[in-house]
């Protein structure tokens, strides 16, 4: 069986935007892909571009910022 | 955010590997929705190969730390919506024009400082190795001696061979 490609995504959620939405997804029961890995910000404007560097120099497919 | 999209553009690197999207706690909906939209432009794209990419990821790290790249990071908006301090308002598109000569030549120096970590080396190595043209090299080469941060090292034969200075 042959699996489909599964890109690894890194996520910056804001703690009081995006992250309290990707919650309400997940009690809402919304589908979504297995392929976020979140990093929980206090604030998506505290999201350094070297953080975004970080994460494709540590291997991940996608940088996503939410907020 | 868009910073980062034309370093990694200049890079060679997708920009829609870099996604910024508003979502506010209210919407569940939406979250799940962006989530696949990411997920599938990402399996587009197919996977990043981390290891093709050190010497330029390396680069943009560097030019993310400079002085210039620091100010001008996040200011476009305010350049362009705001008057300065003689109330006066910068012409929107210089202040583009500014932004993207200022990412691609401190990513061309950034490139430069890091393959002569390694050792001195002539203008045309330096070229081989990072891939830009030798004018280009040669040119950003001298900004950065003027700069203080590479300098001439030795002559090998009768080719010049440049250091860096920078940590």
């Amino acid at each position: 069986m042959t699996e489909k490609y599964e890109p690894k995504i890194l996520a910056f959620l804001c703690n009081w935007c995006a992250y309290a939405g990707a919650d309400l997804a997940g009690v809402s029961r919304f589908q979504y892909p297995p392929t976020l890995r979140v990093i929980r910000t206090m604030c998506s404007g505290r999201v350094d571009p070297l953080y975004v560097i970080e994460g494709f120099k540590s291997g991940y497919d996608a940088v996503f910022v939410s907020g | 955010m868009e910073v980062v999209a034309k370093l990694l553009e200049l890079a060679g690197i997708k920009r829609d590997r870099v996604q910024l999207r508003r979502v506010s706690a209210a919407e569940g909906a939406l979250f799940a929705q962006y989530v696949n939209d990411v997920s599938e432009t990402t399996a587009n794209l197919g996977p990043f190969d981390k290891d093709k990419y050190q010497l330029q990821l390396a680069a943009i790290e560097r030019a993310c730390n400079t002085r210039r790249l620091r100010w001008l990071i996040g200011m476009e908006h305010h350049l362009q919506n705001h008057d300065n301090v003689y109330e006066t308002r910068t012409n929107p598109d210089l202040v583009i024009e500014t932004l993207d000569e200022a990412i691609e030549s401190e990513y061309h120096k950034g490139l430069l400082l890091e393959v002569l970590k390694d050792g001195p080396l002539s203008v045309r190595e330096m070229a081989e190795k990072t891939g830009m043209p030798v004018y280009t090299v040669s040119k950003r080469l001298n900004e950065l001696e003027s700069d203080g941060m590479a300098e001439f090292d030795s002559h090998e034969g009768t080719t010049p061979k440049f250091i860096s200075l920078a940590a």
